[in-house]
């Protein structure tokens, strides 16, 4: 594993070099890129790859949108060879001849690398590409047919357990080994021998989908029009250009009609607004009207049928749950009894040969019924989403051009906890070279709430949690009823409390942001008996790399120990108050946390066992800086904070400090810039899962870099978070430099389960090297040399699933650097 | 034994003016020990005449007793005073000194032959080492592999050219020896020509971290680039000279090296190409050090030179230069100290497999503590190599803590197929709780919790067989505590 080199983004490549490294890969599958019909964006790619000891090659590829076509010399030396094209996500056509065949996700593709076909990816997509060596009865089955006919519908059946198989292999790419392969080639070749010989059964039925697809475009557009009384089936056929027939098939399938799924859809934002305090001033004939219903009494019968008690009682005392499990799950539409995951496979598999039409009806019909319960509970969660208000700001004058001043307290209003995303709206819009001066919140405060949270109303308004409300419900990017592990709104992934977002006009993807971190301020404690003093609260988690890897009982405990920081002016630095270990805490909503599993939740004092005199003699200097700092990734839905990624995010760098500066890649109009995870200090490596989080505000000057000004710079081509102090430029390797697209949609999970050093060191690399031969212009074998013996690798962190390796670079090195950028 | 602990300002005993007395005197006792041993054999430097096997007394006895008890010995590099790529416990010392006594230790690079007009030619001790002619090596065996193997005696399994060792009295096994490095200087080319400057190579070898990983065309090639260093030591950066792509060379037994799989090999300078004006207006801040040093393990008779262990060794750790103190465990009788691969600068990691790999001299103080004494102190425990410098103390993680003892009998070679960041941090880990709780007395709780806010764990290394992290700490986090 010394130079695995099976994995790589194009990101590390200097632009000019990307087509090239690229192509590399895919002449391993005998393909190659064909020139698009049309203008594309510049290609941005993700790669891994993995070769058998029969030489077969599997490549799972993420990219910008891009034609593939067969190499052609190569293709004719492996003449013996067949292709199978798997696409994840995304879609496009496959052409060959006049023959024109549409895929989409979940389409599996088996190509002759001779044919000249040529395959039209109009999308970012994902895909897995095998080149299957001596698979020359597959190839018989492939020559003997039409083009159309090699594409395998995986919806259900043999197909299915085939696409299963090659998904599988994609998730495990990384970690099959030459000689693990040829069994699964084996078995993949019997599939496809399989899928191919059923060709004939298959008709030309509509993709499911296809039809998926449609019926999500549906909802889309009808959860936009809720509020038009007059909405009726006919509006959503002519706005989607779909026939009405169409459209009420489709809800069908889902076992519900469009009428009905309006219907709940309304009642379901009603209901979430009788539950808001913040309406309170509206009737409930004018809350009902918003949404859509012209009748009062209408409403009123519709709602108690739905949810057993009136408007005006569930107004009086909304359930405890607002968004228990049980509230939403009667939000979804009624599905019919689903069986479960494993007796669903079992089913098809066992039934598939005698009933394949039948079974293939429940299948979709589950299909369709659950894309309608999902998004229902994504748009309960756009619902959610706590809105913001534009707080105090200086005066402004619009045409002023000096840079004006604003000022973001942190409160339950201008923050948003354990998430980043695209959607959410903006607590403050401001112009290129503005200042901005911040506060944030450290997500660990409750684990001494006198200390950090008492007599400080922002930090109240936030960490407010009572049996009947949470100041900010959503922690995190899960689901809002806690259906996975029951911790939670949002279930805690993620966890840091950011405060924003910060929208920059101009600012639009292809720009940087550059982040000037111009002054960090302590947040004393308002608390009357600690009244001034800074705390910090350090946690040895569940997720610290001593988890279990410890030497005294008991075994796999988690400890805090809060600090305390003397912010004086000789030697600034931290001195442990006490630590206590974490006992079992109940939530005010009654929820029992055996572990840190959820950020905020209150430590009842009584149930732990402080520990005064640790760490008496120790004296920690500190290095207060930002964990997070992010524009919003260009990925839509919620994303987990806890892993960084190219949008910058939770780097737990310590060099994010005062007079640093950090030049994120926009990736959305607006930047939509937060900031958050307040440390008093840190190592390299934030061993133990936390650092010292102790509340801090920032004065941050935020300037925008337009594409078009950075041209032959080395920001032109920035994609990666770029951080730089006084002294130093600082690249951040991670284990994945895209884990969002790289990993699909499984990457928030994946990401946790599949980062190594090994792999951050080499992305470390590769940054280096990038911006060396970039912003300093010099030729590869120059900059591998002075990575050797100038560049310092250190260990950002091995928490955040997505693990860290920075690589720094001395500007002392080069004695006219101002020409750097 | 001597009795003072020394703290980073100590001067040993020795009063400034002493100290440049002492150096004064060394530097004569070197020039003159050369040019007697010019006298004795022409032109032609015998390897015998450079050994100091001639006794410390014949050149460089007892200098400049520090505090009246301790002895100052002089090294010269020489093919009779190095063991070039392995570690030894059966080695024949090279001198035995005392507990406190001070050794200044000439050490070579073995990327010399990279460019021998500007790093051997003219310098004795370095034209006898890399002495190489069609009939005979100036110092045959390189490494710890059979005198038989294809590419050269000694296989190059193990690559340093180390001096040494040094055989310290009354050392035992579960002893400890402090090696403090009290000076570093680089050593000047002795070719008329680079007159007042010194030179060292860095090669992007086939062992690198991106080696097979580059962008551009070939892929699989090895760069060597030459810096140059002041020799004065005015200066405090170096500068790139030249690079030029490694290309197959024929060493004068007739044995051809397509890569750099054997150390040594002089490199014929009309079958390369050399590009200069690379690097320009760069200054790489020097950080002069010793890559390799530590005492010899007691698992195998020959232990390959390249990947650090328990006993120290390569850990190539840039910290390890000028005020540093390396405590390492004994592990066979008389410690057997060795040091070579001297580096003029190195980032963390190493990344393409080598540093600016050039010629200094260190002086060390060589301290032994012996295991009787050591119950109820800081050192009790050790049994890794423990780095202390002025502001730091730093401990090193390994893949592997102990390789030879964790993989058995093939485990000089079975090492460079197992390695990991990630298990290396595991280890850098356990080393940093242990010391944080054996040496500062803090409950694993506490330690955790400190390693988390204010140890940096860094890549020492991902190119030495048995990876590298180590964890740095600061001294200055425990005012009221010392080792």
């Amino acid at each position: 594993m010394l130079n695995d080199l099976r994995r790589f983004s194009t990101s590390a490549f200097p632009e000019e070099l990307r087509q090239s490294a690229w192509t590399e890969v895919l002449e391993k599958v005998l393909m190659g890129n064909g020139t698009p019909g049309h203008a594309s964006p510049p290609l941005d790619g993700h790669v891994s790859s993995c070769s058998s000891a029969l030489d077969s090659v599997f490549i799972k590829l993420s990219s910008s949108p891009q034609v593939l076509v067969p190499h052609a010399s190569n293709a004719h030396r492996y003449g013996h060879a067949v292709l199978v094209l798997t696409l994840l996500s995304g879609s496009g056509l496959v052409i060959e001849g006049d023959e024109t065949v549409a895929i989409s996700s979940g389409d599996i593709i088996v190509l002759e690398p001779t044919r000249p076909w040529r395959i039209e990816l109009n999308t970012d997509f994902r895909a897995v590409v095998v080149k299957l060596e001596s698979a020359s009865f597959v190839l018989r089955l492939v020559r003997t047919s039409k083009q159309n006919l090699n594409k395998i519908s995986a919806r259900t059946g043999v197909g299915a357990v085939c696409l299963n198989l090659i998904q599988s292999i994609a998730d495990e790419l990384d970690h099959l080994g030459r000689h693990e392969l040829p069994p699964i080639e084996a078995t993949l070749t019997e599939l496809l021998v399989a899928c191919l010989s059923h060709m004939d059964e298959d008709s030309a039925e509509d993709s499911t989908s296809v039809q998926l697809g449609h019926l999500r475009r549906v909802c889309r557009s009808m959860e936009a029009r809720l509020g038009d009384p007059d909405l009726v089936i006919d509006d959503i056929g002519r706005l989607e250009g779909l026939s009405t027939r169409y459209i009420q098939k489709l809800f069908k399938v889902g076992s519900t009609t469009f009428s009905e799924y309006l219907k709940a859809r309304r009642l379901e934002r009603c209901r979430l607004d009788l539950a808001n305090p913040a309406l309170a001033h509206f009737t409930i004939a004018e809350l009902c009207f918003r949404w859509g219903f012209n009748d009062a009494a209408n409403f009123s019968r519709a709602f108690t049928a739905r949810f057993k008690l009136s408007p005006k009682a569930y107004r009086a005392e909304p359930p405890k749950n607002l968004d228990a499990q049980q509230v939403l799950q009667r939000g979804r539409p009624t599905l019919g009894s689903v069986p479960p995951a494993g007796a669903r496979e079992h089913a098809r598999l066992t039934t598939q040969a005698k009933d394949h039409r039948e079974e293939s009806g429940d299948t979709r019909r589950y299909q369709f019924e659950n894309l309608l319960s999902d998004h229902a509970r994504y748009a309960l969660a756009l619902a959610l989403t706590p809105k913001r208000a534009a707080p105090a700001a200086a005066p402004v004058t619009p045409t002023e051009p000096l840079p004006n001043h604003y000022y973001i307290p942190a409160s339950d209003k201008t923050v948003h906890w354990g998430y980043f995303s695209r959607t959410l709206k903006p607590a403050i819009s401001v112009k290129s070279g503005d200042i901005l001066t911040i506060e944030t919140l450290t997500q660990h405060a409750s684990d001494d709430r006198e200390r950090m949270i008492d007599g400080d109303p922002g930090a109240e308004s936030v960490f407010h949690w009572t049996a009947d409300r949470k100041g900010v419900d959503r922690r995190g990017a899960g689901p809002m009823d806690a259906s996975i592990f029951g911790r939670g709104a949002g279930e805690g992934f993620g966890v840091h409390i950011c405060t924003g977002p910060v929208y920059v006009q101009g600012a639009e993807p292809g720009d940087v942001l550059e982040i000037r971190i111009l002054d960090i301020l302590p947040r004393p404690s308002c608390s009357p008996k600690h009244h001034g003093k800074l705390f910090g609260s350090n946690a040895a988690t569940w997720w610290g790399f001593q988890y279990k890897d410890l030497l005294t009982e008991p075994k796999e405990r988690e400890v805090v120990t809060v600090y305390e920081i003397h912010d004086t002016a000789a030697q600034p630095h931290a001195k442990a108050v006490y630590n206590y270990r974490w006992t079992p805490q109940t939530d005010p909503f009654g929820v029992r946390h055996d572990t840190i599993d959820y950020p905020g939740v209150p430590v009842d004092e009584a149930s732990i066992d402080k520990q005064y005199g640790v760490l008496s003699k120790a004296i920690v200097p500190i290095r207060p800086h930002f964990g997070v700092l992010a524009v919003a990734p260009k990925e839509l839905g919620l994303v987990d904070s806890i892993p960084p990624g190219y949008f910058g995010g939770n780097l737990d760098n310590w060099r994010a400090g005062k007079g640093s500066k950090v030049y994120l890649p926009v990736s959305v109009d607006g930047a939509l810039f937060s900031v958050g995870d307040p440390h008093a200090s840190q190592g390299d490596s934030e061993l133990c899962g936390t650092a010292i989080e102790c509340s801090l505000t920032g004065v941050f000057q935020l300037v925008l870099h337009k594409k078009a000004q950075m041209a032959g710079t080395f920001l032109a081509d920035l994609n990666y978070p770029f951080l730089e102090t006084d002294d130093e430029w600082v690249l951040q390797g991670l284990s994945f430099p895209n884990h969002l697209a790289e990993l699909g949609p499984n990457a928030q999970t994946q990401v946790y389960q599949k980062s190594s050093l090994e792999a951050a060191m080499r992305d470390a690399f590769r940054k280096a090297r990038h911006y060396l031969m970039t912003a300093h212009q010099l030729t590869e074998d120059e900059a591998i040399s002075l990575i050797s013996v100038a560049v310092d690798f250190g260990i950002t962190q091995v928490v955040d699933g997505n693990l860290g390796i920075h690589a720094v670079i001395r500007k002392a090195i080069f004695p006219d650097h101002d020409l750097a950028l | 034994m001597l009795k003072h602990i020394c703290s980073p300002t100590c001067t040993h005993g020795v009063s400034p003016e002493d100290e440049k007395d002492v150096k004064e005197g060394f530097k004569v006792a070197r020039r003159s020990f050369l040019r007697d041993a010019m006298v004795a054999s022409g032109t032609a430097v015998s390897a015998s005449a450079l050994s100091v096997s001639m006794a410390p007394s014949a050149f460089a006895a007892s200098a400049k007793p520090g505090s009246g008890m301790t002895s100052h010995y002089y090294i010269p590099a020489s093919a009779n005073t190095v063991l070039w790529g392995y570690f030894s416990k059966s080695a024949k010392p090279v001198v035995t000194v005392e507990s406190g006594d001070f050794v200044t230790i000439e050490t070579l690079t073995h990327h010399a032959n990279d460019d021998a007009e500007r790093m051997v030619k003219g310098d004795a001790g370095a034209e006898s080492v890399f002495h190489w002619d069609s009939q005979k090596k100036g110092v045959n065996r390189r490494g710890a592999g059979p005198m038989d193997a294809k590419v050269g005696a000694g296989g190059g399994q193990g690559v340093h050219i180390c001096t040494g060792p040094v055989h310290i009295k009354g050392a035992e096994p579960g002893d400890i020896l402090e090696v403090r490095i009290i000076d570093v200087t680089p050593r000047p080319s002795a070719n008329p020509l680079y007159k007042g400057r010194a030179f060292g190579s860095n090669a992007a070898a086939n062992w690198g971290f991106h080696y097979g990983d580059t962008l551009t065309e070939p892929k699989k090639r090895e760069v060597v680039t030459i810096y140059e260093v002041d020799a004065t030591g005015e200066r405090n950066w170096a500068r790139a000279v030249y690079n030029y792509k490694w290309t197959p060379q024929t060493d004068p037994f007739g044995v051809v090296h397509p890569t750099i799989d054997y150390p040594g090999v002089p490199v014929n300078h009309s079958t390369i190409t050399k590009n200069d004006k690379i690097l320009q207006n760069i200054r790489i801040p020097v950080r002069p050090h010793f890559g390799t040093m530590g005492v010899a393990p007691a698992e195998a008779d020959m232990v390959t030179s390249i990947p650090p262990n328990y006993t120290g060794g390569n850990i190539d750790n840039w910290r390890i230069g000028k005020g540093a103190t390396v405590y390492y465990p004994v592990a066979v009788t008389g410690a057997m100290f060795s040091v070579g691969d001297p580096h003029a600068s190195q980032g963390d990691s190493e990344l393409c497999g080598t540093a600016i790999e050039c010629s200094l001299t260190g002086t060390f103080q060589l301290i032994l503590h012996k295991k009787a004494s050591l119950p109820g102190t800081p050192l009790a425990e050790l049994n890794y190599p423990l780095l202390e410098t002025q502001d730091d103390w730093v401990l090193h993680g390994f893949s592997y803590a102990n390789y030879l003892a964790e993989l058995g009998p093939d485990a000089q070679n079975a090492i460079y197929s197992k390695s990991s960041v990630d298990l290396a941090l595991r280890d850098a880990y356990h080393k940093m709780r242990h010391f944080l709780m054996t040496t500062q007395r803090l409950g694993e709780d506490e330690a955790i919790s400190l390693m988390s806010i204010a140890v940096d764990f860094g890549i020492t290394q991902v190119v030495d067989g048995n990876w590298g992290v180590h964890a740095v700490v600061k001294k200055s986090i425990f005012p009221a505590r010392g080792v």
